[in-house]
């Protein structure tokens, strides 16, 4: 019995060195150890590994206790092998392979081979294992990976919503995935559309038209005729033009509502169109409509037009006939009133003195006859009943305890009560001694005493009062312009009296936002003679304070403040917003007097 | 030809080494702060309503340059792999590349008018500025790594650095055939184990805490004292070999580590460029499809 041993090894070059041993005997020892019959150099290999010993047809294999081989591919402590299909053993790195041989053949072959595997690659590909590449996936692989992942979040994702949100009607509550291209919040009076991006953007790849503005803003309009606006345009310059022709190739028509109104500008109220949206065409605006009335404007403190109030102008018949006038012409108003605003504000004299007995203070001053409007953005009309009767009182009569009183605002009324006062009496009063004489206005009870006194020193004809109330010096006559009747009459006539509800209609002011301004700082009531004088100030005084958008005055006022584009009426949409969130500047103005005191 | 010209001689590029941040004077660094103060300039001096954004002409402007700069940029990528001389040499467009590269965070920055969110805009400026802040510590790294990085050889090719250790490994392959099966399976271990093995971190870092060598030498060490016989040389042997390759292990390590710190920057500059590409894409096709 022989085995015979092929050791085969390989040289640098990859040449196979066989070296053939035979041991004598049917036992073959497979170990470390250098008594081995089969000496395997592999640390992984122990001293004593393994036995293999021929019995009969087969080769029986032993495996030392606690160790394996690998036989025939199976790993296994002990086993057999047919020595007609002959077998391998793998033990570590070292494989050995029993070549087929007939059961009554003397010699069996036993191949003895080391797999080797890495070693000689370590050494080619030494220059790549110092590099990152085995430890790191790809740079191709990750840069394709990563586009992709960007470009399906970034785009893919964003364009299915939108096409998704085509097929749906109801409103969006959630979160779209077109919202990652939101280049900012929407402002807080679009804050609902956050997630319904085609509320404005309607179709890809167009830009938003005035038409989806228009969806909800039913109620307002386009400033002027399109065709006039369109001609009050200014020419455009080589630059204006560079960038009309970029706007042209980039699909975005000129004149949209977006051009003024910019969106995505954060959580924030929608910022008021800067000025230079209105002196666009309102700076020249002349050169270009020659037709129009309105003066150019392009800063309101550098370039607008005086303030042009309505005033009544005059009257036909009984109707006021209201026209607008520059402050600058010193209109005059023909309001029907007589009323000297100076003696009425006088810190001395009777008015004063009245004042004082009435509990008004030192003396008169405006608030004790004008009185704002619950909004405090204007005036309640002064009405005589409310105003001025607290002294100029119209009794002519008490009876048991009760004050009779002339019926303001009806002529005929006030001469039937009077022919019904004195009706039945005779005697002539002395005119000196007339109740209804000239006097200054006093307290309900010295008029009184004196209609009694004169009732017992003998009673007045009606028609002789009559013709007093209604005469210079009468009650009447103090205030109110009176046509005399036709001689033989008495059928006396009171002018009548007209006022404009707001004599400013195409700017907006707010009497409130200026209440720590005393109301003669503007208003020249205290130098005014007459009732004609128009005390409306004009713009040297509103410049005092107010700038135009740039400016060192104390408030910077652009357009917005007073006017509003798209209406006519009520306060400007600005101050609107201003007011509704609370962000109305509190005044930056202290006044006078509270700024000396300590 | 120009008659009556006398020839000169010139020196040529290669008579003195210029790197490619001094490249010409400095002109590519020029140009770059020409174009920052620039666009910085019309960001101050252009009044835009309601604010500065990306939405206005300067913002357009700007973007666009931005982008073609980021596609120029980009194009390193090919021009790299043919390296010619002259006036359009590489050299001359990695400094471009450098200097233009750092320019766009002004250039760009100055394009969203400061207007940043979680939106896809954002998301384009954001891997923008992460491609230039590797690209900064590429530049960093190649002025001071590569010194050190030769200094790590020791005079050695990087095969023979593997040659060292395999050497080392053969023989304790033999030192260890003596050895019991525990011993042995110790030594089998550091021997298995590849001096390239451990992760990005690992390299990173020049540390490999479960490394088997310095786990065969603190079990074996202590073993020295008490052997004695054929054994304990052996055993002597053995320490005395692994020894020796802890040290040709940390040599690669060290070497390992620089290499990683001068590599590794590229494994974001290079696939966060085509990931900027892909939403600068977005970014652009975002901004048209709801115009």
């Amino acid at each position: 019995m022989t085995f015979l041993l092929r050791t085969v090894s390989r040289s640098a070059e990859g040449r196979e060195i066989v070296r053939t041993a035979r041991v004598e005997g049917d036992r073959l020892a497979i170990g470390r150890a250098p008594d081995s019959d089969v000496h395997l150099t592999d640390l992984a290999v122990a001293l004593h590994h393994a036995v293999v010993e021929r019995a009969g047809p087969r080769l029986g294999v032993r495996v030392e206790t606690g160790l394996t081989v690998e036989l025939n591919g199976r790993k296994c402590a002990s086993g057999t092998i047919e020595l007609g299909t002959g077998g391998d053993i793998l033990i570590a790195s070292h494989l050995l392979r029993f070549m087929p041989t007939p059961p009554e053949a003397d010699e069996i072959q036993v191949a003895v081979e080391r797999i080797t595997e890495g070693e000689a690659k370590l050494d080619k590909s030494a220059e790549r294992l110092f590099t990152l590449a085995p430890v790191m996936p790809g740079k191709r692989m990750l840069a394709w990976l990563l586009a992709l992942l960007v470009l399906g979040i970034g785009l893919a994702w964003p364009i299915h919503a939108y096409y998704e949100r085509q097929q749906r009607t109801e409103r969006f509550a959630r979160f779209q995935a077109d919202e990652i291209w939101s280049s900012g919040h929407l402002s807080q009076a679009h804050a609902a559309l956050q997630h319904d991006c085609s509320a404005c953007h309607a179709k890809p790849f167009e830009s938003v038209r005035d038409t989806a503005c228009l969806a909800c803003h039913t109620d307002i309009h386009g400033h002027a005729d399109p065709f006039r606006l369109a001609r009050a345009r200014p020419d455009l310059g080589r630059w204006g033009r560079i960038q009309l022709a970029f706007k042209q190739a980039f699909n975005l028509p000129p004149g949209r509502c977006i051009d003024c109104h910019t969106e995505h500008q954060g959580d924030q109220r929608m910022a008021p169109p800067p000025q230079h949206f209105c002196s666009e065409c309102h700076n020249d605006l002349h050169a270009k409509l020659p037709d129009t009335r309105l003066g150019n404007a392009g800063d309101f403190g550098r370039l607008h037009p005086q303030f042009q109030p309505l005033v009544v102008a005059g009257w036909r018949g009984d109707r006021p006939l209201l026209r607008r006038a520059s402050l600058d012409l010193h209109p005059r108003e023909d309001n029907g009133l007589k009323f000297p605003h100076a003696l009425h504000l006088g810190a001395s004299g009777g008015v004063a003195q009245m004042a004082r007995t009435l509990g008004m203070g030192p003396a008169m001053a405006c608030k004790d006859c004008h009185q704002a409007n619950p909004d405090g953005v204007r005036f309640r009309p002064v009405e005589m009943e409310r105003n001025c009767a607290m002294c100029h009182d119209l009794a002519f009569d008490s009876v048991g305890g009760t004050i009779r009183t002339l019926r303001h605002g009806d002529p005929a009324q006030v001469i039937a009560d009077l022919r019904a006062l004195y009706a039945g009496r005779t005697a002539p009063p002395p005119p000196s001694l007339s109740p209804f004489a000239r006097r200054p206005p006093g307290t309900a009870s010295t008029a009184r005493e004196r209609i009694q006194f004169s009732r017992g020193a003998g009673a007045p004809g009606a028609e002789a009062a009559i013709r007093a109330v209604f005469s210079p010096g009468g009650a009447c006559y103090d205030c109110h312009r009176v046509e005399a009747p036709p001689p033989g009459s008495l059928a006396w006539r009171i002018a009548p009296v007209a006022f404009p509800t707001r004599y400013i209609g195409h700017g907006w002011f707010d009497h409130r936002a200026h209440a720590t301004q005393s109301c003669t700082s503007c208003h020249a009531a205290g130098r005014s003679q007459s009732a004609s004088d128009l005390l409306i100030p004009g713009i040297a005084t509103c410049r005092t304070c107010h700038g135009g958008e740039r400016t060192s005055k104390p408030v910077a006022s652009t357009c917005a403040m007073c006017h509003d584009y798209h209406r006519d009426e009520g306060a400007p949409a600005m101050l609107i917003r201003q007011q509704v969130r609370g962000q109305r500047r509190a005044p930056a103005l202290v006044p006078a007097a509270a700024a000396g005191a300590p | 030809m120009a008659t009556g010209s006398i020839p000169r001689t010139t020196l040529g590029e290669g008579a003195s080494h210029e790197g490619f941040l001094r490249h010409k004077g400095f002109r590519w660094l020029k140009i770059a702060l020409f174009l920052c103060l620039a666009a910085g300039l019309a960001y101050i001096l252009i009044d835009v309503q309601p604010r500065p954004s990306g939405g206005s002409w300067v913002g357009y402007t700007l973007g666009t340059l931005a982008t073609l700069l980021i596609l120029w940029l980009t194009m390193l990528g090919l021009r790299k792999r043919a390296m010619t001389r002259g006036r359009w040499s590489l050299k001359g467009w990695t400094s471009a590349h450098v200097y233009l590269g750092l320019s766009l965070i002004v250039i760009a920055t100055l394009h969203t008018g400061f207007q940043f969110g979680w939106n896809v805009h954002t998301l384009a400026y954001a891997l923008m500025m992460l491609v230039i802040l590797s690209g900064i510590y590429g530049i960093v790294a190649y002025s001071i790594l590569p010194e050190a990085l030769s200094a790590s050889r020791g005079e050695m090719t990087r095969p023979q650095m593997i040659d060292a250790v395999m050497k080392l490994d053969r023989q304790l392959q033999l030192g260890a055939q003596p050895l019991g099966h525990e011993d042995t399976a110790i030594v089998s271990a550091s021997i298995a184990e590849s001096p390239f093995k451990g992760g990005l971190l690992s390299r990173l870092s020049g540390r490999r805490p479960r490394c088997r060598t310095a786990r065969a030498l603190a079990l074996l060490r202590p073993r020295l004292v008490a052997a004695v016989g054929p054994g304990g040389e052996a055993l002597e042997a053995v320490v005395a070999l692994l020894e020796r390759k802890a040290a040709a292990l940390a040599r690669i390590r060290r070497h390992l580590r620089l290499k990683a710190q001068l590599e590794v920057w590229l494994y974001v500059h290079v696939p966060l460029t085509f990931a900027l590409i892909a939403a600068l894409a977005a970014h652009i096709v975002s901004v048209f499809f709801y115009w």
